[in-house]
């Protein structure tokens, strides 16, 4: 898990706008091999699509070769609705931008038959070759597209009755009447979203602090369904300081102290090298009946959930440096906890020939 | 494998988008992207252009931030640019020609859509004239210019008290629809076949005259939209006149009788907002016709109802001096000196040549009220007077291509005025006041 942490949410939005050109730059997308990206909506990544579209203009990046899969759709609200996630797309990002029609895709939130819908969602992501990156904001309460707390976190893509407390809070864009916001919407699945082959995640301001914390200080946990990250091989988590505000000093110190190792040592961005070039495997999507509205017995899905992530994709040489505890306090550089924590094997060694 | 995407090279689809501009929206000026297709000649609706059929531009095209305007619409136009609507040709093929070049320079002038106007004239003139003025957008041919609206006949059952420069010897009175069918032509006023277009859009007439209040019903039913004007009306008598159905007030002010305090006149209608609809006005702002002021008070009545027209006269268009001009068996000579136009030896106006973009320009410098709702004086209130709101005079999806691109000229301590840069026609390009250096 790499946390990339910036004073504002300018900042953030620049670091993730700045990321995905550079990953899709690096990548040379073509008609033949394009570049999936995975895209949300809502606030947080207003900013990121911003920069992106200043930079197409500046002729930074093109998206001509580019496919996108967005998250989520409601169910029932006409496609050119203003609050609809077409309409936000159309007006933050596509009609600015060289990206075709037919590479845009987002779930029809009207389709005759829902399931089928999102069957055939999963299908087109898989027949895209899986996604590349999965940009991805999340909830107050941790959720990830409209995988509230709850979720399955094996879960696909799938029509989702919204909480109440999502109601609540998205009746602001729907005249403040509770019985114009949609009950229902699709979205894909936590597990849709653990297969991409990267997942970067943008979230900002004090009031997302107490998810940030719970997925990064804590375990997997379906109520935080954010926090499935943690089985991902390639997460990216990117915010702003008042995002942090829930967070352990320890914490913020250790992130920050290894993107500035990664940063010097000059590996700021490295992964596999066909997470960077695609033509990775394409991910084994089982795509379970939609109809999984309980789990009556505990499924084996939770195991096949720790074994999805195929091992060829780790990378060939590590990320940043693993996390280990007893070693975490020499990557904060303060001298003296170094010389009282951890041990050091050299000064030892100088001991022992001293005492020898 | 990862799926085949589109070939690079797409079929043409005829599809403009401008961008990094401000579009005359009700009134405001918005930062937004506009859609155009030259195919179907109408304002598209971007998104579902791109969700459902899946297209992209074919050309983007980058404003630096200047204005998009719907084409201007001129509701009362006499003639321009040599030719006098109100003329009747011994070869009347002709006429169908000269309207056509017309319309072709008219256009450069950011004027897309318009009412011929013919001015009083013996029946012969109406009838022989009219079949050639009426609406002429049916086959959207951007080449072809200025589209008429629909012919507008000011007279001539007008008060001969306050005929203006009308020849005081053709005004008549209407005592039944007949009569009116009489003057202009029976095929004129009534379709030959159901569905056909008739010629006329409008007229004015006095209401005061022979029993023309109890015409205006009738003419309301055809669809004909009936305008006071060139009247001696009391306010009661134009307030009857509304409550008739009457729509429009020609050229507010001139050619009627004065507000007067015990009697507003036909101004006073304006006033009426309770119990029945205000009617739309014209005001000529070309400085000669009006006192600043008084148009100021005029659109601060009724902003809704107000729209800018010229009232030119066919020397728009034409270097200044002395010109022949017959109006009706007489000929006398009209002095052009800039804008304005004078009866040889007298003091008496002979209508105006100035063009529409002047009188927005005019009417910015005197009022101060910002652009967009002097331009909404030449684009959705005419449209709206004319029935069309939706089609012309709006950027809305739906509604026909027809802009004008202006840039700003500012002069320091004054309201910025208007420059023509681009005037497009059923989505396609057919002025540019500079060409582009590469061309
Ligand atoms: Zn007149």
């Amino acid at each position: 898990m790499r946390l990339i942490i910036r004073d504002d949410s300018d900042g953030a939005s620049d670091y993730v706008a700045n990321y995905i050109i550079n990953r899709i730059n690096t990548f040379h997308p073509s008609a033949e091999n394009p570049f999936v990206l995975g895209l949300p909506t809502g606030s947080s990544p207003l900013g990121v699509y911003k920069v992106l579209v200043q930079k197409y203009k500046a002729g930074l990046v093109s998206f001509e070769n580019v496919i996108t899969f967005n998250m989520d759709e409601y169910v029932g609200i006409p496609r050119d609705h203003a609050e609809s996630y077409h309409t936000f797309m159309w007006k933050h990002f596509f009609s600015h931008v060289n990206i075709h029609p037919s590479n845009v895709h987002i779930l029809n939130g009207n389709a005759p038959n829902l399931e089928a819908e999102c069957v055939a969602y999963e299908d087109a992501i898989k027949k895209a070759g899986g996604i590349d990156l999965f940009l991805a904001g999340i909830g107050e309460d941790g959720h990830i597209a409209f995988n509230e707390p709850g979720s399955s976190l094996a879960s696909r893509t799938r029509v989702k009755t919204l909480a109440y407390d999502t109601i609540l809070a998205n009746s602001r864009f729907f005249d403040h009447d509770i019985s114009k916001v949609p009950r229902m919407a699709l979205t894909v699945g936590v597990q849709t979203v653990l297969e991409a082959r990267e997942v970067v995640v943008i979230i900002l301001g004090q009031r997302k602090s107490l998810a940030l914390q719970k997925c990064i200080e804590e375990g997997v946990n379906h109520m935080w369904t954010l926090s499935s990250l943690q089985l991902h091989p390639h997460p990216m988590i990117v915010v702003d300081e008042d995002a942090t505000a829930e967070l352990k000093v320890k914490t913020v110190k250790y992130f920050k102290s290894i993107e500035k190792v990664a940063q010097e040592a000059g590996f700021e961005q490295i992964l596999p090298s066909k997470v960077r070039t695609g033509n990775g495997p394409i991910p084994q999507t089982t795509v379970d009946e939609v109809s999984s509205p309980t789990i009556h017995a505990p499924q084996p899905t939770t195991s096949r959930l720790l074994r999805a992530t195929p091992a060829t994709e780790y990378p060939i040489r590590s990320v940043s440096p693993d996390l280990v505890p007893d070693r975490m306090a020499s990557r904060i550089p303060e001298p003296h906890l170094t010389d009282r924590l951890t041990p050091n094997p050299e000064q030892q060694a100088v001991q022992n020939a001293i005492t020898a | 494998m990862p799926i085949a995407l589109s070939p690079p090279f797409r079929p043409r689809n005829g599809l403009t988008k401008f961008t990094n501009c401000r579009l005359v929206r009700g009134n405001k000026l918005v930062q937004e992207d506009l859609w155009v297709s030259s195919l179907s000649g109408k304002i598209v609706n971007s998104q579902a252009a791109f969700f459902d059929d899946l297209v992209l531009p074919d050309q983007t095209i980058d404003l630096g931030g200047r204005i998009v305007s719907p084409g201007m619409i001129d509701v009362q136009l006499n003639g321009a640019f040599g030719f006098n609507f109100s003329t009747l040709l011994d070869d009347m093929s002709q006429y169908g020609k000269k309207v056509k070049e017309v319309q072709k320079l008219l256009v450069q002038t950011g004027v897309t859509s318009y009412n011929p106007t013919i001015t009083s004239q013996r029946p012969e003139l109406y009838q022989k004239a009219l079949p050639f003025l009426g609406p002429s957008g049916h086959l959207q041919e951007a080449e072809d210019g200025a589209e008429s609206l629909g012919a507008h006949c000011e007279g001539p059952f007008l008060s001969p008290t306050k005929n203006g420069v009308h020849n005081v010897d053709v005004l008549i009175e209407a005592q039944t629809f007949e009569d009116l069918e009489a003057c202009y032509g029976k095929h004129n006023l009534t379709p030959r076949a159901e569905g056909e277009q008739i010629p006329i859009k409008y007229i004015t007439a006095a209401p005061e005259r022979g029993q023309m209040m109890k015409l205006i019903p009738e003419l309301k039913k055809k669809g004909i939209i009936y305008s006071v004007g060139h009247s001696e009306s009391t306010y009661e008598e134009a307030s009857e006149a509304v409550g008739l159905g009457a729509t429009m007030i020609t050229h507010l002010f001139n050619a009627m009788r004065p507000l007067h305090h015990r009697n507003p006149g036909i101004f006073g209608v304006l006033g009426i907002a309770e119990s029945l609809p205000r009617p739309y006005f014209g005001i000529i702002a070309d400085g000669i016709h009006l006192h600043p002021t008084t148009i100021k008070i005029a659109f601060n009545a009724h902003p809704d109802g107000f729209i800018l027209v010229t009232d030119a006269m066919h020397l728009v268009g034409l270097p200044d001096g002395a010109y022949p001009w017959t109006n009706g068996d007489t000929t006398c000579n009209i002095v052009k000196v800039g804008s304005k136009l004078l009866l040889e030896n007298s003091d008496t106006i002979a209508g105006s040549s100035i063009t529409l973009l002047e009188c927005v320009n005019n009417f910015l410098q005197w009022t101060g009220t910002g652009i967009p709702h002097a331009l909404q004086a030449v684009t959705a209130t005419p449209a709206a007077m004319l029935g069309l709101q939706g089609v012309k005079g709006s950027l809305d999806a739906g509604a026909d291509a027809d802009l004008v691109i202006f840039s700003e000229a500012q002069t320091p301590g004054q309201p910025s005025t208007l420059v023509l840069d681009e005037v497009w026609k059923f989505g396609t390009r057919v002025h540019r006041a500079t060409p582009p250096k590469s061309e």
